[in-house]
């Protein structure tokens, strides 16, 4: 693997996104408010209570942590994937030694580190203001590491594959923006999923949403028993290897066609 | 008159360009059902935990989350992707194809604020209006003619200061090209899905007075419900005005600007 | 009647600078530095209706933010201008409707759906009547051959159809000013002559005033009897072509081709002083001899060479321009 090539990637990454100074910033900001609405809801909602056994500063906790989590896992490069492909940009990156597919990496690390400088601070100020509840077993830590880095792997795989459909749809960014509204019900943004009706439960369950981001947030609270985090970690190690055969399949076709139809 | 046609061209563009990419029309119609039922089943499933937050009820609620929701649609219908198109990501500001909307012989402003349409925004005007009808069966109120003509008045009168705030928002990339300004209002937009009583009280500060998007949704949700005070009416209209006038004050000493520091 | 008058139009910009690397970009995170740019100095000129003029100039000479000035998209730091009778950059409607801009780099077409759509919109907006609109484009459609284009996506076209339908988009409410912005600006040769004899039969039918900027020499001397040399934001030249040439490149060049002989001996023949022999082929010679001292020069070498053929020419424009955008740039001032 070109290694200088790939970190030369990052850099010039990190430094054109430092040009456009505001730009991740407010990207991280308009990511946070969603979870954030639904923290003030719930945690106004259980008032001095609790709402299925959670309390105020728990729900706090799992909104803060869902915040960390979803600015770890979102992968910017879904949306900016397709434009590539529809205005031709593609073609310059297919001439380099190196596949487009670590361009795209090379940007979403460089993103994560990026949006990490800013989410990390304002999380801390709001957990000061906000007084969350959270006891962290070391168990529970340790199964947080693989569980954020399937759901990362498995929410940029996943979005990436998709964004992939422009070779034939010309344009896929409503399947993105798709993969997002399923991701804000079945996730655990909206509510924990536990808190979920029924049928909404089951499906969050089975489908692979929940697991590019609440799951590691409710491992690491500790709200799931053994059996349960077991079966997730399963059923999202099953996700994450379609998501990848899906993709490969969907990107040897694709370049297939980028190259007969000339872009 | 000659306003009113150009209007008419441009909606038929949009629609042209809606319906060039099939496969993205029918994703888009998807997404539009299912951000919709995402958004009525939050609250949904927020009631069936709990009976009232603050005094809101879930009809009350679902009175509001109607109001939002068609203040949200207008916003997408025609002003926001106009303005997004002005002063968003890749916006003409930035690129610097502002040039020819400066070139046009009709008042910039109009012609900035009136250029991009959604048609397919048209389903979710509906859906919102049947979450206004419903909340209001559900209520067991009847509506007398009077208390509609309110309601509407105090609906154009959300729409005016929606307007004004984004026109004013994106008026600001005039001094800073490249800040996202719309993604920033975006942000607190959202907030006005909740009503204003569930936030922590500096965020209610700031939603009513130095972003008042609270104004938008609460007054003509209480138009409907009832609760509406005559000094809460008239106030909200003189607002509107001022915010109108200021607005557009802004966004035309933005232009100048604009003409005396560009490349 | 003059159409353009400006007089002493000025243009300073505010940049802001950076250096090179992370820690700098952090440090422009929290202060910037500015540094003032004269674009423009002190520059008047007048423009005939029905006119074409060339701003030539190098990269970064001054003649975009000139052209922008003109159009109205920008404020002059000082000075004035007419155009129409009118001040640019008030912009009012009126004005606006009586000119349009070109831009080489920039596509005021819209990308997803074809080009006739956009003409409609455009149409729209510039309140063409219908008859007009239709009689305009006909007219436009087959000056530049384009029936097939205006069904087809916008992405679908290639770049100089796509540069087709900009032109169209430019012209379809008959301006009376046209400003073009590097035209041919990455197009083929073929292309680039195509445009080039649109523009003089749409200047020759309409009486278009028209302003062109462009790096491609053939395009100005194609369209421009008349240029505008602009450099560092001073004007250094207005006038003829042909007398910017003599201006840069004060010679002639005399080919004489001499009676066998003299030119298989391998010595060269005895020249005039002042005489520079630049090639020698065939039995023809080459000679660089200064603007004033042709006639004498002509008139020595017929009484003392045994002379079959002579020519006295001027050198080829293009490459006294070259000169222009090439090195000689540099010295253009003392020149001038």
């Amino acid at each position: 693997m070109n290694l200088r090539g790939a970190w030369a990637l990052i850099k010039r990454t990190w430094l054109s996104w430092l040009q456009e100074r505001s730009f991740f910033f407010l990207l991280a900001f308009g990511w946070m408010i969603s979870p954030l609405i639904y923290l003030f809801v719930w945690s106004t909602a259980a008032g001095a209570g609790t709402v299925v056994g959670m309390t105020r500063g728990e729900f706090v906790a799992y909104y803060l942590i869902l915040i960390l989590v979803n600015q770890l896992t979102y992968a910017t490069s879904n949306w900016t994937v397709g434009d590539m492909i529809r205005y031709g940009y593609l073609s310059g990156q297919l001439l380099r030694p190196l596949s487009p597919f670590f361009d795209t990496l090379a940007s979403e690390i460089a993103g994560r580190v990026v949006f990490m400088t800013f989410v990390i601070p304002v999380t801390t100020i709001l957990a000061f203001v906000l007084r969350p509840e959270l006891q962290i077993t070391l168990g529970n830590g340790l199964a947080f590491v693989p569980a954020l880095a399937m759901a990362w792997a498995l929410r940029f795989i996943w979005g990436y594959a998709l964004a992939l459909l422009a070779f034939w749809a010309t344009r896929a960014d409503a399947l993105v923006a798709l993969q997002d509204a399923f991701i804000f019900l079945l996730a655990g943004q909206v509510a924990p999923t536990v808190l979920l009706p029924g049928a909404l439960q089951s499906a969050s369950v089975v489908l692979p949403f929940r697991y590019m981001l609440g799951f590691p947030v409710e491992v690491l609270m500790g709200s799931l028993g053994q059996a349960e985090v077991v079966r997730g970690f399963v059923l999202q190690a099953c996700w994450l290897a379609l998501a990848l055969i899906a993709f490969l399949t969907i990107w040897r076709a694709g370049m297939k066609r980028y190259s007969a139809v000339g872009g | 008159m000659r306003h009113l046609r150009l209007i008419g061209s441009f909606v038929g563009i949009a629609i042209e360009n809606a319906l060039a990419y099939r496969v993205n029309f029918w994703i888009s119609l998807l997404h539009s059902l299912l951000s919709f039922g995402t958004g009525v089943l939050a609250i949904v499933v927020l009631f069936s935990q709990v009976e009232a937050i603050h005094g809101w009820t879930l009809t009350s609620t679902l009175a509001l989350l109607g109001t939002y929701l068609t203040l949200a649609a207008l916003r997408r219908l025609f002003i926001g992707p106009s303005l997004e198109a002005l002063a968003g990501l890749d916006g003409e500001i930035w690129t610097g194809t502002f040039d020819f909307t400066l070139l046009r012989p009709v008042d910039v402003q109009f012609l900035a604020s009136i250029r991009h349409w959604q048609p397919l925004v048209i389903l979710d005007l509906l859906m919102s209006g049947g979450v206004l009808v419903f909340a209001v069966v559900q209520l067991g109120r009847t509506l007398t003619l009077g208390s509609l003509a309110t309601f509407l008045l105090t609906l154009f009168v959300a729409v005016i200061i929606l307007y004004a705030l984004l026109l004013g928002f994106a008026g600001l990339v005039f001094w800073s090209p490249g800040f996202l300004f719309t993604w920033l209002f975006n942000a607190f937009f959202q907030m006005a899905r909740y009503p204003v009583g569930l936030y922590p009280g500096w965020l209610r500060l700031v939603l009513t007075w130095i972003i008042p998007v609270g104004i938008m949704t609460t007054v003509p949700a209480q138009a409907l419900v009832g609760g509406l005070s005559g000094a809460m009416l008239v106030g909200s209209v003189a607002f509107a005005a001022a915010l109108f006038v200021a607005a557009t004050v802004l966004f035309r000493t933005g232009l100048r600007r604009y003409a005396s520091a560009s490349s | 009647m003059p159409q353009i008058v400006v007089e002493n139009l000025s243009k300073t910009y505010r940049v802001p600078e950076r250096e090179p690397g992370l820690g700098a970009a952090l440090k422009s995170l929290f202060r910037r530095k500015h540094r003032e740019v004269e674009a423009v100095r002190d520059i008047s000129f007048i423009v005939e209706t029905g006119e074409v003029v060339g701003f030539i100039g190098p990269n970064g000479a001054g003649k975009t933010t000139t052209l922008k000035m003109l159009s109205g998209l920008l404020h002059p730091s000082s000075g004035g201008a007419r155009v129409i009778g009118a001040v640019p950059w008030e912009r009012k409607p009126a004005y606006l409707r009586r000119i349009s801009m070109v831009l080489g780099n920039k596509s005021q077409i819209l990308w997803d759906i074809p080009p006739v759509d956009s003409f409609r919109v455009l149409g729209e907006i510039y309140n063409v009547p219908l008859l007009e609109f239709r009689e305009t484009l006909d007219e436009l459609v087959a000056l530049l051959d384009m029936e097939d284009l205006l069904h087809k996506p916008t992405r679908n076209l290639s770049l100089g159809e796509r540069m087709k339908c900009e032109l169209v988009a430019g012209l379809l409410h008959r301006p009376d000013v046209l400003f073009l912005d590097e035209p041919t600006l990455g197009l083929d040769v073929s292309m680039q002559t195509r445009l080039r004899r649109f523009l003089a039969e749409y200047n020759l039918r309409r009486g278009v005033t028209m302003i062109l900027t462009s790096h491609y020499m053939a395009d100005v001397v194609a369209l421009c009897a008349r240029v505008i040399l602009i450099h560092h934001g001073c004007l250094l030249y207005d006038g003829a072509l042909s007398g910017l040439a003599r201006k840069l490149a004060p010679f002639k060049l005399i080919k004489v081709s001499l009676g066998n002989g003299h030119m298989s001996a391998g010595a060269d023949p005895q020249l005039p002083t002042g005489v520079e022999l630049l090639q020698r082929d065939n039995g023809q010679l080459t000679l660089r001899v200064g603007h004033d001292d042709a006639p004498g020069i002509t008139a020595k070498l017929l009484n003392t060479l045994p002379v079959l053929d002579l020519s006295v020419e001027d050198p080829p424009i293009e490459a006294v321009i070259d000169q222009i955008y090439g090195d000689g740039a540099v010295n253009l001032e003392e020149t001038l």
